[in-house]
């Protein structure tokens, strides 16, 4: 058999390659007239009892949009991939979104480690990110502002987490921090607030994820007697992690991110375990109108209300906030004049909007709006971060009861 | 540290090894026997586990029902997958098998997920307080899981060491060739190996779901300290893999009060090197020639 390669073969070669370089383009030319989301929620992994219902939200965005005739006279097209609450899967998935699909915003993205991995990619690329993480470094790396938070930081929800120990009066209070950048970023921010206030930590550990135990872990906080043990965990672990605790027999009481201190954590380890542990999230707007239109159609898409899912509220709130941006900067606008909008819909000193077919007709009038969303009142302060209330969450026989409201 | 804090993490430490035990096992039983690693271990696991979980929720079952339940799940799952994929792939490199099992692992989880979601699920075991002896707490359901996974070794070793099939696999590990030249049915006998091996995930996900979480990942992130522990204790050697699984985990836990939880894995991996730079072929293992 002969290997050597004809001069046939090196033409049809370099006339595929030639083809295939031109692919992209003529792909990118054909489809112009959409403007292209990427959705990378959190599907598997920690993240998942909440990434099917934020992709879900997203779909019913996009739909609300496109079935009020596109923003900016561009359609939106949605490509969806899974972020799997791991950087490193999400990091492909991101590159598949920017390079294939060429995507002009990522939206989604959870878990802290998953934003901060992603980042880079989307500023290299000019594409805007929207997520739902805590690290406070998002808001410093975020050197192009092209990321936008709709979540509270964790350094926000370790102030509250601060609040409400001292109106609680507990005098010792200990940490236990899931290691990764939101994890670290809740304890750490208590630690700061709680400092400030004067006081003192008697004790802190940073635990590993995907343990069948916590107990030496436990062993080394409880030694310390705690009055009070703040968290920066996720549902599993926290479910590990109060089953051995209650075990254990020491008393002692528990705040937690409302990530983790959910119903699935009441239901996991029964009423008796999580009795009187107080979970803390972010709020809702859920007196606003944008809340009650996305919950109905949330409903009838999944069975649940949109209350079961903070996050859901935050993902439409991003195809909502972009789809104004881009009614506002008109036609063909490229990513950067739509991301230099986004301020402009949503922060205050406009008429309040609750739907984008609201905000779509006032604009039309030349008229400035504060879009007022679903998650919260959306005012993005000058790193892309926006500042919810607190809701305060006290489990009372199985039922999460709001006690507080807390603002910082 | 005082001796009451030492007892303690030596207790963690051998539940814990003990739950990587079973895995490693189940690895170390295809390596030996089929001779490829099975990247779909974690995976029967899992299923397994969600099998015990869907008896329980047909009626509040008991645990042993939910138990017996997955048995049946895994040893199915490993069976079937014999069967239908890896069946075909006998005799060629080990690497066919291993990019199957993995294919097979992706199928496996994602079918998983297709009909019971993300959510994780819980075994409804009554919960209580622990035995406190002086500051050393012993749990309760620490002890039954260490109690099920010894006597899965027990039979184990039993089945290989004193029953004609058991025989039969030692001498495929052994030489497949002299054991075929000796009249030995190879096809029986691997039937035999999948579904003692889907039993042995079975146990391993459901003492992993019943000490912790069940979810779509359960499986899969076992499988890392699984090798690991199969590794040390010598590759194809059953007493190594539950040799290898308990001093990884002693050695993780004891190593917390001095370099902190967060490494405590890189001392157990630390401890891996040490040995296979001493010792290539593991705690029990042969030294093979490879040809």
């Amino acid at each position: 058999m002969s290997q050597r390669i004809s001069r046939r073969d090196v033409l049809l070669a370099s006339a595929g390659l030639a083809a295939a370089s031109a692919l992209p383009r003529f792909a990118f030319a054909q489809t112009a007239a959409t403007f292209r989301l990427g959705s990378l929620c959190p599907v598997t992994g920690a993240g998942s009892p909440y990434g099917s219902g934020m992709q879900k939200a997203i779909e019913i965005g996009v739909a609300e949009v496109n079935a009020a005739g596109g923003a900016g006279g561009r359609k939106l097209e949605l490509f969806s991939e899974d972020g799997q609450t791991k950087p490193d899967a999400a990091v492909l998935a991101a590159k598949k979104l920017i390079e294939v699909n060429k995507v002009q915003a990522i939206l989604g993205t959870w878990s802290s480690g998953v934003t901060l991995a992603v980042m880079p990619l989307t500023d290299a690329a000019g594409v805007i990110e929207m997520n739902c993480s805590g690290a406070p470094a998002i808001s410093t790396q975020d050197t192009k502002d092209l990321v936008w938070r709709f979540q509270a930081t964790n350094d926000r929800f370790g102030q509250a987490f601060a609040v409400i120990a001292e109106k609680r009066g507990y005098k010792r209070p200990a940490t236990m921090a899931f290691n990764n950048a939101s994890g670290i970023g809740n304890a750490e921010g208590f630690k700061k607030a709680w400092e400030k206030k004067g006081g003192k930590l008697v004790g802190s550990v940073v635990y590993e994820p995907n343990r069948p135990s916590y107990r030496t872990e436990l062993q080394q906080i409880l030694a310390q007697k705690p009055d009070v043990i703040v968290t920066g965990s996720y549902l599993p672990d926290s479910t590990i992690i109060l089953r051995e605790w209650y075990q254990s027999g020491q008393e002692v009481k528990w705040i937690m991110p409302g990530w983790a201190a959910n119903p699935d954590l009441v239901k996991a380890l029964g009423n008796e375990v999580v009795e009187g542990l107080i979970s803390v999230d972010s709020v809702s707007n859920e007196n606003a109108a944008s809340f009650k239109a996305l919950d109905a159609a949330y409903q009838k898409a999944t069975g649940k209300p949109v209350s079961t899912n903070v996050y859901a509220a935050m993902t439409y709130d991003m195809v909502m906030c972009l789809a104004l941006a881009m009614e506002a900067a008109g036609p063909n606008a490229t990513v950067a004049q739509v991301n230099a909008k986004i301020r402009d819909v949503a922060n205050p000193d406009g008429t309040q909007v609750y739907s984008f077919a609201e905000g779509k007709k006032l604009l039309a009038e030349k008229k400035k709006i504060n879009y007022e969303g679903a998650s919260s009142r959306l005012d993005f302060d000058q790193y892309g971060d926006v500042t919810p209330d607190f809701g305060v969450y006290v489990i009372e026989k199985g039922q999460l009861v709001r006690r507080d409201v807390v603002s910082i | 540290m005082t001796l009451v804090d030492f007892c303690n993490l030596l207790i963690n430490g051998t539940i814990e090894g003990l739950l990587i035990a079973l895995p490693a096992l189940a690895l170390t039983l295809v390596m030996g026997v089929a001779r490829f690693p099975n990247a779909a271990t974690g995976d029967y696991m899992t299923v397994a586990a969600y099998a015990g979980i869907g008896v329980q929720a047909l009626g509040g079952a008991s645990i042993i029902l939910a138990g017996l339940g997955a048995i049946a799940a895994g040893s199915a799952i490993a069976v079937v997958f014999y069967l239908w994929v890896l069946r075909a792939l006998r005799g060629r490199p080990p690497v066919a098998s291993l990019v199957a099992s993995i294919g097979i692992a992706f199928f496996a989880r994602s079918m998983l997920t297709l009909f019971v979601g993300h959510d994780q699920q819980t075994f409804a075991v009554p919960l209580v307080r622990a035995w406190n002896f002086g500051g050393i707490r012993l749990l309760p359901t620490d002890l039954y899981v260490a109690a099920v996974a010894l006597l899965a070794m027990a039979a184990l070793f039993a089945l290989l060491h004193l029953t004609p099939i058991g025989r039969q696999m030692r001498a495929i590990a052994d030489n497949p060739d002299l054991a075929r030249a000796c009249g030995i049915r190879s096809g029986r006998v691997l039937l035999a190996l999948w579904a003692v091996v889907g039993v042995l995930c079975a146990l391993g996900g459901m003492m992993f779901g019943v000490k912790a979480v069940v979810s779509p990942d359960l499986g899969w992130e076992l499988l890392i300290p699984a090798f690991a522990a199969m590794i040390l204790g010598g590759i194809g050697s059953p007493a190594g893999a539950v040799a290898g699984g308990v001093l990884l985990g002693i050695a993780s836990e004891l190593s917390v009060p001095f370099v902190g939880p967060s490494y405590k894995i890189a001392v157990a991996f630390a401890l891996l090197l040490l040995v296979l730079l001493l010792r290539p072929r593991g705690l029990f293992g042969k030294a093979i020639l490879a040809r």
